[in-house]
């Protein structure tokens, strides 16, 4: 993602698990997207990241979380269930994305979708905030 | 021959001696004038040379191999072993080697290990030749060999299927292969071998009521009895589920990789592929099994007896004793004889490229061949697909080719093929947005109707998560795709309207109201993330195009359809297009409104008229609509009225208290045709050519008689949408001054 073309600055935190060490919390500027990645080839992936959305600000979920889910290049070996996955999202009010990690090409573009969302989450785009874009993803009727 | 005559050589001189029997060999066959070239030969060719010499000197070895050799003691064995799996790898095996190779492995002389590496490397240059085949399918019905090289060697004969070159006689055997059934083990891959064996003459002598007895129903006996279902109805009395997604385990593991090895060296090499391709125009870039399965093999028909064969035809042309093989056929006026005893290749793939073929599919309605083609397709796109299996992403330009011709075929038949809807529904969710894009968009454009909850959640939902999240570019795709997904539907109304006398066994779908709402909702459906794309985008010019193209079909649909449906854009496309930056999108939206108009206008005279009973009528909201857009448009374009006389929620109504509060001078008539930033290029131009001498640009020049030239110039800029609408939409009372023009009050329709 730090390799894409954009017009504004971005840091990204990597970490394994939540919570994040309250030491630095005086230091750390304003968080405007969250993703979690589960591999899906990993049971352990899905448990960590379950647990670790307890630790998630309720605010958050308001548009500002994502679920990646990578490994969709050896769906016949996945070991996590697909409707686990869906289930997840529906209960988190969450957009779920797919990518493949492996191949470049799918690498880029997904990392080119994350730059959108973040750019709206964060407030760039006028008119349209994080919490009405996550209610579009969800929707897909105007009713 | 060659190899008898070597076979009393000594091993520990083998190699050097080989090397030169063989060149005196082949310098024996030449003619002088090539002596000289081969003496020059790089070392390349020595080397194959001396491949070939130990490969020849390997089968014979094999040919006389005793029973249990061990392969860890044995140096002799392991050289020839892998002498065999590399030459297999470079080049693939002459067909002289397959008998002596199969016969060793199937008779249970070495070990396992031995047979399985044997079999694994069992990968042709060019052909099988049959006899080798039977031979060894009489050596698995005595079962010398282990359980798992019997397997090994079902599936060998799955995967290379193709390659064997005369099939009359394997077709014989097809009693024996069924016996076979029998053994749990051995069922899928047989069942998977019976179908591709299987043929409309061999259904009859097929013992079903044993099988219905035994077994349970699985996914391949499923597949199976519902091709026998499809010969011979009358046997086959079980009921079969309507809509079976499941299909044959893919047998080809092994040998995947090492195909397409040799079918990579042997095109770079030379055309050793072409005995295999039977001349129906195809390109020779055909890299994958399935990619050449979309050719009709020549192996099947005996080429030598081609001549005696018509013969034969002409005096039997309507004995129904023999069926016409399908690779002979070249010409249409052949087709047109034979249509009555076509008989389909057993690859349903070659089908795709051959127009012929895909003629006589659309005449006769043939279910077996719809089956089998669905059946092939769907096993084909599920396997093959490089988003899915991330193996497959090496091969994405061959898949791409592959979705191309599939797209071809559908639009050819002018409908979609149901594998390949359920293809896009299984894999649109995790699909990247990034593989294979244009193709796969292009693909969404042929599925059939069904009902919006369906569609709603196999397609409308995954396509929104990508939408908002990618680039301007696909967008624009996506758009472009849904509105050939409207054209195809209502193409497929307008012919059904035609052919009512389809009206048996009718789905609810299929009814004009189920029509009806299934294409508003896709159009609502468009008209909202239009929308948003809009705002998201900061209104571009170039994804405004697409939409309002999209309209543009949305607009006409009672007219040019025949479908009683019509729904205006929402206020989220209309005012940005209204107010936009650029003539192109504003005379796109004078030509829908201008359409809106003549369906509204036809719409309410045939209501008026009641020579046509009509089903629906269309809502007073519909011309309320209408018309408080059309006042708007008026208003801005025309009269100067711009922020007045608009009544739409959502429109340029604003008060005169806080216009004045903008200080800008003249806002009233800032978006008539003269000042309105997407036509003041126009003007401009216009004032130039008509006072050359006057730069001050005085835009208030333009009124009275000049406010006419100058509606004949932007006509003549191109601007015919401008034009329709004006001349349809705005009655003009008097031509002196444009203040004295108004707009059509009686436009206003209860």
């Amino acid at each position: 993602m730090l390799r894409e073309k954009k017009s504004f600055k971005i840091s990204i935190h990597l970490t394994t698990s939540l919570p994040l060490p309250a030491e630095r919390d005086h230091l750390r500027p304003r968080i405007d997207l969250i993703v979690f990645m589960i591999d899906i080839k990993s049971k352990y992936s899905l448990k960590n990241v379950e647990a670790s959305l307890a630790h998630v600000d309720a605010n958050f979920f308001l548009g500002k979380v994502c679920f990646l889910v990578t490994g969709v290049g050896r769906v016949n070996y996945c070991s996590v269930e697909m409707n686990a996955i869906w289930k997840l999202g529906e209960m988190y009010c969450s957009p779920v994305l797919f990518c493949e990690l492996e191949l470049e090409g799918i690498r880029n573009a997904t990392a080119q979708r994350l730059l959108r969302m973040l750019q709206i989450c964060a407030g760039h785009v006028p008119g349209i905030s994080a919490l009405s874009f996550g209610t579009l993803m969800r929707n897909s009727t105007d009713d | 021959m060659e190899r008898r005559r070597r076979s009393e050589t000594p091993k520990q001189q083998v190699h050097h001696k080989n090397q030169t029997d063989l060149s005196a060999w082949r310098k024996g066959k030449k003619s002088d004038p090539e002596k000289s070239v081969q003496s020059h030969q790089s070392p390349n060719d020595e080397k194959n040379e001396s491949k070939q010499g130990s490969l020849e000197e390997a089968l014979s070895y094999f040919e006389k191999v005793q029973e249990r050799v061990s392969l860890k003691k044995n140096n002799a064995l392991q050289k020839h072993l892998t002498t065999v799996e590399s030459i297999a790898l470079e080049k693939g095996l002459p067909p002289e080697g397959f008998d002596v190779l199969l016969k060793v492995a199937l008779s249970g002389k070495l070990a396992d290990t031995v047979n399985t590496r044997l079999l694994k490397s069992l990968v042709p240059a060019s052909v099988i030749p049959e006899d080798s085949v039977v031979s060894s399918v009489s050596l698995l019905c005595v079962s010398k060999c282990s359980a798992s090289t019997q397997l090994l060697f079902l599936r060998w004969l799955i995967t290379m299927f193709d390659f064997i070159d005369h099939k009359e006689q394997l077709h014989a055997l097809y009693g024996f292969f069924f016996s076979f059934l029998q053994d749990e083990k051995m069922c899928p891959y047989v069942c998977h071998l019976l179908y591709l064996l299987t043929r409309k003459e061999s259904g009859e002598s097929v013992q079903l009521y044993e099988m219905e007895y035994h077994f349970g129903m699985q996914s391949h006996l499923q597949a199976l009895l519902s091709l026998y279902k499809l010969f011979c109805p009358e046997l086959v009395t079980i009921t079969l589920p309507g809509k079976m997604k499941t299909y044959f385990k893919n047998s080809e593991g092994p040998w995947k990789a090492v195909i397409n090895a040799v079918r990579r060296r042997n095109q770079e090499n030379s055309a050793v592929l072409k005995p295999l391709v039977l001349g129906t125009a195809q390109p020779q870039s055909r890299k994958r099994k399935w990619n050449t399965q979309v050719l009709i093999p020549a192996s099947s028909a005996n080429r030598s007896n081609l001549e005696e064969d018509r013969e034969k035809q002409l005096v039997n042309l309507y004995s129904m004793d023999e069926s016409f093989p399908v690779e002979q056929l070249q010409t249409f006026p052949q087709l047109l004889q034979n249509i009555h005893r076509l008989e389909f290749p057993s690859q349903m793939g070659s089908v795709l490229t051959n127009p012929l073929l895909l003629h006589y599919m659309n005449c006769i309605k043939d279910e077996s061949i719809y089956l089998r083609l669905y059946y092939w397709m769907g096993q084909t796109l599920q396997e093959e697909c490089t988003w899915c299996v991330v193996d497959n992403s090496q091969y994405e330009e061959e898949f791409k080719a592959f979705l191309e011709t599939v797209y071809k075929t559908e639009c050819f038949l002018q409908e979609g093929f149901s594998s390949c809807e359920e293809f896009l529904y299984k894999s649109l969710p995790l699909w990247d947005g990034f593989c294979c894009r244009s193709q796969v968009l292009r693909l969404v454009s042929w599925i059939p109707l069904s009902s919006f909850s369906e569609m709603k959640s196999h397609l409308y939902d995954p396509l929104v998560q990508l939408f908002f999240t990618s680039s301007l570019y696909f967008k624009c795709s996506v758009l472009e795709s849904l509105k050939e997904l409207l054209q195809n539907w209502l193409n497929w109304h307008m012919i059904h309207l035609d052919s009512e006398s389809d009206s048996q066994a009718q789905s609810s779908n299929t009814t004009l109201s189920g029509l009806v709402n299934t294409v508003a909702e896709l159009i609502h459906f468009v008209g909202w993330i239009s929308t948003v794309a809009l705002r998201l985008e900061n209104n571009p010019t170039f994804l405004l195009y697409f939409i309002l193209d999209f309209y543009e079909i949305v607009c006409d649909m009672y007219l040019r359809y025949n479908l009683p449906l019509l729904i205006m854009p929402p206020a989220g496309i209309f005012y940005p297009a209204l107010l936009s930056m650029d003539s192109v999108s504003l005379n796109q939206l004078c030509y829908i409104m201008y359409r809106y108009r003549t369906n509204l206008v036809a719409a309410k005279e045939n209501e008026l008229s009641k020579k046509k009973i009509l089903q629906f009528k269309f809502s007073s909201q519909t011309y309320q609509e209408y018309n408080q857009y059309i006042v708007a448009m008026v208003g801005c374009l025309w009269t100067s009225s711009a922020f007045q006389k608009d009544t739409h929620p959502q429109g340029l109504r604003m008060d005169d208290e806080l216009l004045k509060k903008i200080a800008v001078q003249d806002f009233k008539s800032s978006f008539n045709i003269v000042y309105h930033p997407a036509l003041m290029g126009y003007a401009l131009l216009f004032l130039q050519q008509a006072w050359p001498d006057d730069t001050t640009f005085n835009f208030s020049l333009i009124k009275g008689k000049r406010w006419n030239w100058y509606l004949e110039y932007l006509y003549s800029q191109g601007l015919k949408g401008l034009k329709v609408f004006i001349e349809s939409s705005i009655n003009r009372v008097s031509q002196a001054s444009h203040n004295k023009t108004e707009n059509m009050q009686d436009e206003k329709f209860i």
